[in-house]
């Protein structure tokens, strides 16, 4: 690993531009455009079908846009000279050959691009994957073990970009802290880092920033801190016998009050305190006064919302839902 | 470590370097390789040891009976090598090391012809050999040289056969059965063609195969009378073609 060495230039943005990617005359990628940049960890988010792996395998040159473009640190995944250098990935079906042995599927990788062997050896002991473990066959492999090596694929070539899919699907507690760290430093090294899940909770502890994506279009593009800031609202239930009455002082007031689905009124622009005494003032009885806020994975699950009811129609046409 | 890699590249050089690796790694080719190069010697000594060779025959068409079979499991051989990739998802992480996809295509014709030419080369050699020392004397020996050298070539076309067959059909048991019915199938149903047999069985790497090992089955009718050499240059100029075929294909192609 480079820990430690020099950091690298920080030009190696992804940047998509108008990209779109149609499958069966839909289109999975949409006029998609953002910018990943270096530095820190970039969440990709969007549900199942959303186009995630798509946008993905674009980046990669692995699947031909329809229209529009995607770059690497300036250069078309193609026309990198050694391109384990610069990008590393972790696709979502892994791409191992389950016959051969951890050490020969990198073995094999560090040979295509020209990297030195004993490489095979930093990886594997980066990813912690015992030297013995790495010469039997990945067949037997673990869903964990099976990612670890993922992971060191990806780190073969040191690269200044990493692409990962889903790296903690299906992974334990213990996995999922070691990826998160993982990614972390990685980014703090000045690396860039755009990883995708359709979990907001997993986006909201690792990415400083986000990319949101549904039925293929940008939903949001900015900083976590910012996601946090403007989507997260913050409101007040009540419930009071004499409801009618309370939301008309409510709304005299100019708080917004709507229909909370448990019964009561979800008042914003104000708090509790102040919804408590003007009850109090006016001889209202309260029966409950709660403050709470709407979670990011609900913010996130309403952003998204129409983009979930694409999927069951996607299920026949969209290489996605294949997977 | 960063600048040890600073020299990286992704070209042929590499991409066969990381075929030769993924090859020997996985035991599916590897022992496919390894039944290659035992049947024909097998063979030979099956045909000395039975006697079942017929009077008009010679030892080194005799010798290498079981070559046809041999062949066949040459072309699996270059099925193998890129169906296995699409059968495990590791094509993504190939053409994502190396997105140069005729250059990983040349790669692997270039290790599966090598590698099939040398095997096939040693192991007709040795079964010759061996029908020669087993064989009774009262046969005619025919001319080995440089017919085996042509044998070995047939297996590598056969091998590239397999490759560009496995690019185009991207599954293993649907190449295999593809390539082995474009070895046999001309033999088997060119007598239903008439007068046109001799040239669609004559079109067939098995044929010149046949010719190849002078035996008494490569009748002019049967396979055409195209001599050995020129029907070794046709089938493999005609497995150049879907190569190329094939290689236009993965380019054109999402992985």
């Amino acid at each position: 690993m480079s820990a430690g060495g020099p950091l690298r230039s920080v030009g190696s943005m992804i940047e998509a531009t108008e990209l779109t990617k149609r499958y069966g005359g839909r289109n999975a990628v949409d006029k998609l455009s953002f910018t990943v940049r270096p530095g820190r960890v970039t969440g990709f988010l969007g549900p199942n079908g959303a186009g995630k792996s798509t946008t993905m395998r674009l980046i990669l040159g692995l699947d031909t846009p329809t229209a529009g473009r995607v770059t690497v640190g300036g250069k078309r995944y193609a026309d990198l000279r050694a391109p384990l250098r610069t990008v590393g990935s972790l696709l979502d079906a892994k791409g191992v050959h389950g016959g051969r042995s951890a050490h020969q599927h990198l073995a094999a990788l560090a040979a295509s691009n020209g990297i030195p062997g004993r490489r095979v050896d930093d990886v594997l002991d980066l990813v912690g994957l015992p030297a013995d473990t790495a010469r039997t066959r990945t067949k037997g492999f673990s869903l964990g073990m099976g990612q670890r090596l993922g992971i060191a694929a990806a780190l073969i070539g040191d690269p200044e970009v990493l692409i990962l899919d889903e790296p903690v699907n299906g992974l334990d507690t213990e996995g999922i802290r070691w990826i998160r760290g993982l990614m972390k430093s990685l980014a703090a090294q000045g690396r860039t880092v755009f990883l995708s899940s359709h979990l907001m909770s997993e986006m909201e502890l690792t990415a400083d920033h986000l990319i949101v994506i549904g039925r293929g279009r940008l939903i949001a593009d900015t900083t976590m801190r910012d996601f946090i800031r403007t989507n997260s609202r913050s409101h007040t239930l009540v419930r009071s016998p004499e409801p009618e009455k309370l939301r008309a002082l409510l709304e005299a007031r100019g708080w917004g009050v709507r229909l909370d689905p448990g019964g009561g009124w979800r008042v914003d622009g104000t708090d509790a305190t102040a919804i408590g005494d003007l009850a109090r003032d006016h001889g209202l009885a309260v029966h409950e006064l709660t403050p709470a806020h709407s979670t990011l994975e609900e913010v996130y699950t309403a952003l998204a919302g129409d983009s979930a009811e694409y999927r069951a129609g996607e299920a026949a046409s969209g290489k996605e839902a294949v997977r | 470590m960063t600048n040890d890699i600073i020299g990286a590249r992704a070209g042929f050089r590499q991409a066969l370097a990381a075929e030769w690796i993924k090859f020997r790694s996985v035991r599916s080719t590897v022992w496919t390789t390894a039944a290659t190069a035992v049947v024909p010697i097998a063979g030979a000594v099956f045909v000395a040891a039975t006697g079942s060779l017929q009077d008009d025959d010679t030892v080194i068409g005799g010798s290498l009976t079981l070559a046809v079979v041999a062949q066949m499991l040459a072309a699996v051989v270059g099925a193998m090598t890129i169906t296995g990739e699409y059968g495990s998802g590791t094509i993504r992480t190939t053409i994502a090391a190396n997105p140069g996809r005729a250059t990983v295509v040349a790669a692997k014709a270039t290790l599966v012809a090598g590698l099939l030419y040398v095997i096939a080369l040693v192991s007709c050699s040795l079964a010759v050999l061996a029908g020669d020392a087993l064989l009774p004397a009262r046969y005619a020996t025919g001319e080995p040289l440089p017919a085996l050298f042509g044998i070995a070539g047939s297996f590598a076309v056969a091998g590239l056969l397999g490759l560009a067959v496995g690019t185009l059909v991207r599954h293993s048991a649907g190449a295999v059965t593809t390539v082995i019915g474009l070895l046999l199938l001309p033999s088997l149903f060119g007598p239903l063609f008439g007068d046109a047999r001799r040239w669609i069985a004559g079109l067939s790497p098995t044929a010149a195969l046949e010719k190849l090992t002078q035996t008494s089955d490569a009748t002019a009718e049967a396979v055409g009378s195209l001599g050995p050499w020129p029907s070794l240059w046709l089938v493999a100029g005609c497995t150049a073609a879907l190569l190329l075929v094939a290689v236009g294909a993965l380019r054109r192609r999402d992985v």
